[in-house]
């Protein structure tokens, strides 16, 4: 029986910080020994039965201290002790960003997520991010498809339940082209379940595995304020997008950038924050601002989502008038529609 | 005693929205005094006879202290339901006993319930019942006299009590002289007027644009957004119904005794909002012996409005599909089977997800929530609503203006000169216009052409929706005043009236 088995049983039976308290003082087996049998879960055979599921979920194992476990983990007082992984952990040796936000996102906002989750791959820069719905998983998907065209930066995924639940169910396609291209990693074993509990605590992992954080889009209060404030304690810097304020979506994003932190409209702002050549050719830069009725009608936008009666209203324009306008702004690309509403894509200093 | 022992008086009862003629034949023979009826009463039929004997007496008629057997006899034999029967009993019982002469039997036929003391009242499906019989004359109570003139085939004659009835058989006195129709002109008109809202211009454009074209309509729209406020508005936009909708319409609610208008027929398209807790007999009909109508046939000609559709029974909500595509709702039974009719413009309300916002950026639901939500309506059903409109609250300058909405008869006005349009052209209304005929009827120029190509290229629009969209845009050009060709304004603004469901 190898290390890695022991570590996994100790992983199995043992909360997070009982698990760091056995682990930094010894090893996998020590560390076992001493909790077999103290239990009713802790039965000879569970480090050979964590083997055999370590080997159905194709995952591998590292522990606090022992051979490959990250170094910018190695000196976290709250570390995780044992981390499994699914994937190549080198992701973790360039640079990283943490692309976070609300599973109750705005088309605008994933969209923001998946823009950014690309162009910060194309950089090089590995998208750190949860794999939830909404933001996350918009995140990850820009990364992923930007990696699989060549890109140099690597997604990677910090999961808060075991590496063979995908969830959400919808993701488990993403989960494996994360996999794939960069890692998934989880302080759980696999088959444990997507408790609500498991999600704090990964959150604290999340934050700790970025060198800059970014809040696309947040509520007041949520999953994504806690890892701002795991990475806050941990002196990593956080930045936002910045939202209309009659977005609540992006309530959360507008009260950190109140309180101080930086703003992010473009990767570049990522790039200048970690200290990387940002020097690229701005696509949208020079497109001419939407005229006459079009101008009107995103002008009634101000940044944030509006229905058809929310047009005609604001322009007293009639149906057809209005929806012509509509049609040729989301021809190109200045908002997009959302079921029966229509968000702005691109901010139109941009 | 009596030389005539046996006697043969017509009445109906009611089966759906007809009425079936029934023989009630009395017979009076010797034997221990007894009272049955036979021929498939139900429980109503059979209490008759303590209804019919206490009306009799009442009245200082005499009873038959004898063996008296009553049949119902039908051409078809079904179930005779109601208290309908109860006036052509006593009249039976009358003749054996030689207080009215027989040939009253053979030139009269009577739909009218007994009341103990001998008063004639009013019995479900008057206008139907009246038009089956096959008299030259019907006598009904007063309550009922107008609704039976609305589709009689013969005379029809009404009594207020039993006594004044017989009186009037027997020739002693004249029949009253029949109750002046009201006239239509006089119509009381207390629907709830468009003027009363503000704002929400693409609500009320999709309003009319249904209204014109027959169009069913879907409003998603957060709590207090106004949706049903719209939705009960939308009957105050329609025409009022032609002569042989009215009769058709006014027959449905009698079957149901439904309240009629004073002038007895029904000529402003009716609204019917059942609640979401109807069943299904409620809403597509039957449930009784007599299959009731339900709301589906009640709206006939008429609006059918559903408020909160995702908390419909889905079994109700599937149900809607036959009626939306045939104009007909066909009910079959062990015993019976019938067609009602159920051509209705349907509107429904629902909130766009969980906490009923919806817009991006105030709503608070996940994706997965969301569509959770809106997996409760079957694509089947969505596909049927031709406009998928979303309703904002109303701003707060908006409701504190003075300035009223337009209000219904001006919207009325352009719909009736679309419908006309459209009717002129086709024949029928732009949402009933066959695939087929869409090129002929609703030609199309290169631009709405290139957007329609664009839309369906991009996976936006269905073969099925294509054709939707048409149609709308049909409607559309005709309210802008452009009968021939559809331009891409047209076609734009319908696209933009047909949101999709789900948020992307």
């Amino acid at each position: 029986m190898d290390d890695a088995a022991f570590a996994a049983a100790v992983a199995e039976v043992a909360g997070p910080r009982q698990r760091l308290a056995l682990l930094t003082r010894s090893s996998p087996r020590e560390a076992w020994e001493s909790l077999d049998g103290s239990g009713p879960r802790c039965d000879a055979s569970l480090p050979e039965r964590m083997s055999e599921r370590l080997a159905a979920a194709r995952c591998g194992v590292v522990w606090t201290g022992g051979p490959g476990y990250p170094h910018l983990l190695a000196d976290d007082p709250h570390r995780p002790a044992v981390l499994f992984v699914r994937g190549s952990l080198d992701a973790l040796a360039s640079r990283r960003a943490g692309l976070i936000g609300t599973r109750a996102a705005t088309a605008a906002g994933r969209a923001t997520a998946s823009l950014l989750g690309g162009d910060l791959a194309r950089a090089g820069v590995t998208v750190v991010s949860g794999l939830a719905r909404g933001i996350d998983g918009a995140a990850h998907r820009g990364a992923v498809s930007a990696a699989r065209d060549g890109a140099v930066g690597r997604p990677f995924a910090v999961v808060a339940c075991g590496l063979d639940v995908a969830y959400p169910r919808e993701h488990a396609a993403l989960y494996d082209e994360v996999a794939a291209l960069g890692a998934v990693v989880s302080e759980w074993a696999p088959g444990t379940p997507p408790d609500a509990f498991r999600f704090p605590l990964r959150n604290r992992i999340l934050a700790a595995a970025c060198e800059v954080l970014v809040v696309v889009e947040s509520r007041e209060a949520g999953g994504s304020m806690i890892t701002v404030e795991e990475a806050a304690t941990r002196g990593i810097p956080v930045m936002a997008v910045p939202g209309s304020p009659r977005n609540a979506s992006s309530a959360g994003a507008n009260l950190l950038l109140q309180q101080g932190c930086a703003p992010v409209v473009g990767a570049d702002d990522v790039l200048v924050a970690l200290g990387l050549d940002h020097r690229r050719a701005r696509s949208a830069a020079h497109r001419p601002r939407p005229e006459g009725d079009d101008g009107e009608v995103f002008a009634a936008f101000d940044g944030g989502a509006l229905g058809l009666d929310g047009v005609m209203l604001a322009t007293g324009f009639d149906l057809p008038r209005a929806a012509l306008a509509l049609g040729r702004l989301e021809a190109r690309g200045w908002i997009v529609r959302s079921g029966a509403w229509w968000e702005v894509l691109v901010a139109a200093g941009s | 005693m009596a030389a005539v022992a046996f006697v043969s008086v017509r009445s109906a009862t009611l089966l759906g929205i007809h009425g079936e003629p029934v023989d009630v034949e009395v017979h009076v023979g010797s034997g221990l005094p007894g009272f049955s009826i036979v021929g498939q009463p139900d429980e109503a039929c059979r209490e008759s006879r303590d209804r019919v004997r206490a009306a009799l007496l009442s009245s200082g008629l005499p009873w038959p202290n004898r063996r008296v057997t009553i049949n119902l006899a039908a051409p078809v034999p079904h179930r005779k339901g109601g208290s309908g029967l109860d006036a052509a009993i006593a009249v039976g019982l009358l003749v054996v006993q030689e207080v009215l002469p027989p040939g009253v039997a053979a030139s009269h036929a009577f739909i009218a319930e007994l009341g103990l003391d001998g008063a004639l009242r009013g019995v479900a499906g008057a206008v139907p019942l009246a038009a089956a019989v096959g008299a030259p004359r019907v006598v009904v109570s007063r309550t009922d006299e107008r609704q039976a003139r609305i589709a009689a085939r013969c005379e029809v004659l009404a009594a207020a009590d039993l006594g004044e009835m017989v009186r009037c058989l027997r020739g002693d006195e004249p029949w009253p002289a029949a109750a002046r129709a009201a006239e239509d002109g006089c119509e009381v008109r207390d629907e709830p007027d468009l003027s009363d809202v503000r704002g929400q211009p693409a609500a009320r454009t999709a309003l009319e644009v249904a209204a014109a074209g027959g169009h069913h309509l879907l409003l998603v729209g957060p709590p207090g957004a106004g949706k049903s406020m719209l939705a009960r508005r939308l009957a105050s936009v329609l025409p009022r119904l032609s002569g042989d909708e009215a009769v058709v319409t006014t027959v449905v609610h009698s079957a149901a005794r439904e309240p009629l208008p004073p002038g007895g027929l029904v000529v402003r398209p009716p609204l019917r909002s059942p609640h979401h807790s109807a069943s299904l007999a409620a809403m597509v009909g039957g449930g009784t012996a007599a299959m009731r109508p339900g709301e589906v046939s009640l709206a006939t000609n008429g609006v059918l409005f559903l408020d909160e559709l995702g908390e419909f029974a889905p079994s109700v909500l599937d149900a809607l599909r036959q009626p939306l595509e045939d104009g007909v709702v066909r009910l079959a039974r062990a015993r019976t089977s019938v067609v009602m009719p159920a051509r209705f413009l349907l509107v429904a309300a629902t909130n766009p997800c969980p906490c009923g916002e919806g817009s991006p950026g105030a709503c608070r639901c996940d994706d997965r929530a969301r569509q959770r939500y809106l997996r409760r309506f079957s694509g089947p059903l969505l596909d049927r609503f031709d406009l998928r409109v979303a309703v904002s609250r109303p701003g707060a300058a908006d409701l504190l203006s003075r300035q009223d909405g337009e209000p219904s008869s001006v919207v009325a006005a352009r719909v009736a000169a679309a419908r006309a349009t459209a009717v002129d052209r086709a024949g029928v209304l732009n949402g009933a216009l066959a695939p087929a005929v869409l090129d002929h009827v609703a030609p199309l120029d290169a631009a709405a052409t290139g957007v329609l190509r664009r839309e369906l290229e991009a996976g936006g629009l269905s073969a099925r929706g294509y054709h939707r969209v048409r149609r709308v845009a049909r409607t559309i050009a005709d309210l802008d005043g452009e009968p021939d060709t559809v331009g891409e304004r047209h076609v734009v603004a319908a696209l933009a009236l047909r949101a999709p469901v789900h948020r992307g």
